[in-house]
């Protein structure tokens, strides 16, 4: 009898299309590096990493995420948001690897900004999350800390380079005795500024432009969608509020790893 | 007797990165006193300046304010008497009066319209738009924007890095003129970079001589 070995390594024919789907995607990418590197935008091969690892991150994560939505102790489910912000926290400082000092101005403001918020949502019950708190808490939770990290990144990236480029105006208030704080006021607001644009963008389009995936999963999962359509705003509410909270507290975090305690600048000046 | 000096140099030498930029650069600075510091360009003249109001710290040597080391003030406390007018002094975003007082603010003062107005007579930059946008002023206003907003502060030391690099010599003379009538109704000693040799000459009461390190070795 003959074997049939190329049966047995059959790919289920739901894979197979799956894969297709995928491969076709990675043409879309290789456009999008090769446009990257044409305009010497310099982040091509962060797009390929950052490809390979989220594939892997979010591989696991839908075959976890069952049991994580499962998650009904809150205490557990605070530690998830933990590790959630730890990792945001981590992330924002390997994509800013030339800068030092990232982590200890993002870590503790993502968590600040992102479990507190979360936790006053919870407490004062502004969301119901009692019907399946795993289900609820986690993917808001997520959304939450993940404009955190957007926030917190876009804040530091953007003192750090005004710090670079404009080291004579940084100079000069400081020789008239402004503490690091005065000194670069207008820059931290701007960068809160520049940072918050995006979610006011999504804020105004809401609903025309920007279709939450939150609330479009919540009415295919048959919740009424005025209640979830609310719950949409509400989330948006506690993302610009948590956004807020964490690029305040990174930005005076970050003023320590900018000057010393002499309050002399320590950034370097930009290199060649 | 001699007062004591309001500042003190003392062997301070600088290196960055192993780059020996200053050497064992001592003076006294004493009130109602001008003093010169020249030199060929990049021998650390600026670099001085900058130690000197602790914006960066010397590899050796000390410098003393008032008979206290400098890392012993606070570094706001220090600035406020200790002032400086850098090299490239920037407007800040805003209006001119913005900039005029915005040394004042950064430690709780104010000024009236009419104290500005003084100052920028004495600087001849009188009349100006006090409401007008700080950037669009010329180089040498600028400088003069500058300078006054030192002087509002009302400074023990006033460290200038080529003041007058960009005014013609009149404005310069002027600048001169009222520094030198603020010299004692401040109490004020005044330690000014320049490449002028006239300058020198006519200002400063001595005149330290730099050299440029890396050359002659
Ligand atoms: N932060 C720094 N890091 C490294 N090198 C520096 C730094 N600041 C100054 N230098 C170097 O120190 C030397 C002296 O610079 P400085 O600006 O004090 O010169 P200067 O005498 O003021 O020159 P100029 O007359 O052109 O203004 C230069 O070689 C400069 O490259
Ligand atoms: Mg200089």
């Amino acid at each position: 009898m003959q074997l049939d070995l190329f049966a047995l390594l059959q790919i289920p024919e739901q894979y197979t299309a799956m894969l297709q789907r995928y491969l076709a995607a990675m043409i879309l990418l290789a456009v999008l590096i090769i446009i990257t590197k044409w305009q010497g935008i310099g982040i091509g091969n962060k797009l390929i990493v950052g490809t390979i690892r989220g594939t892997i991150q979010i591989v696991l994560m839908a075959l976890i995420l069952v049991y994580i939505f499962a998650l009904s102790d809150l205490i557990v489910i605070f530690g998830v948001l933990t590790f959630m912000g730890v990792f945001a926290a981590y992330t924002a400082r390997s994509n800013l690897e030339r800068i030092p000092g990232v982590m200890r101005a993002t870590l503790p403001a993502i968590l600040v900004g992102a479990l507190s918020v979360m936790a006053v949502t919870i407490a004062l019950e502004i969301i119901d999350w009692r019907s399946g708190p795993g289900e609820f808490i986690i993917p808001m939770g997520g959304m939450v800390i993940g404009n955190c990290m957007v926030l917190t990144s876009l804040v530091i990236d953007r003192m750090w380079s005004n710090a670079q480029k404009q080291r004579s105006l940084l100079e000069t208030a400081l020789a008239l005795g402004a503490t690091p704080m005065q000194a670069t006021e207008l820059t931290i607001r701007e960068s809160i500024r520049s940072g918050l644009l995006p979610n006011l963008n999504r804020y105004a389009s809401l609903g025309i432009v920007s279709i939450p995936g939150l609330m479009s999963g919540m009415i295919i999962g048959g919740v009424n969608p005025l209640e979830a359509a609310l719950y949409q705003v509400i989330i948006f509410i506690m993302i610009f509020l948590a956004g807020m909270i964490a690029a305040l507290i990174t930005s005076r975090l970050f003023l320590r790893e900018m000057f010393n305690e002499r309050a002399q600048l320590t950034v370097p000046p930009p290199e060649l | 007797m001699v007062d004591s000096p309001i500042l003190e140099l003392e062997k301070v030498s600088m290196a960055f990165n192993g780059k020996q930029v200053l050497r064992d650069v001592s003076l006294n600075l004493h009130k109602n006193e001008t003093y010169g510091i020249t030199g060929p360009s990049g021998c650390g003249k600026s670099t001085l300046l900058r130690v000197v109001n602790d914006l960066l710290s010397p590899t050796s040597g000390t410098v003393r304010f008032q008979g206290k080391d400098v890392r012993e003030w606070g570094p706001q406390e220090l600035r406020r008497r200790v002032v400086m007018v850098p090299q490239e002094a920037k407007m800040f975003p805003g209006t001119v009066r913005g900039n005029l007082v915005w040394g004042l603010n950064v430690h709780g003062m104010a000024a009236e319209d009419e104290q500005l107005k003084a100052i920028l007579q004495e600087v001849r930059l009188w009349p100006i738009d006090l409401d007008g946008n700080a950037e669009n002023l010329s180089g040498g206003q600028k400088q003069r924007v500058a300078i006054a907003r030192a002087l509002l502060l009302k400074p023990t030391v006033l460290l200038l890095d080529e003041p007058t690099s960009a005014l013609d010599t009149d404005s310069a003379l002027a600048v001169e003129k009222t520094i030198n009538s603020l010299l004692s109704d401040y109490q004020m000693g005044v330690l000014i970079v320049t490449h002028n040799k006239e300058q020198a000459e006519r200002f400063t009461s001595r005149v330290l001589e730099l050299e440029n390190l890396s050359e002659a070795s």
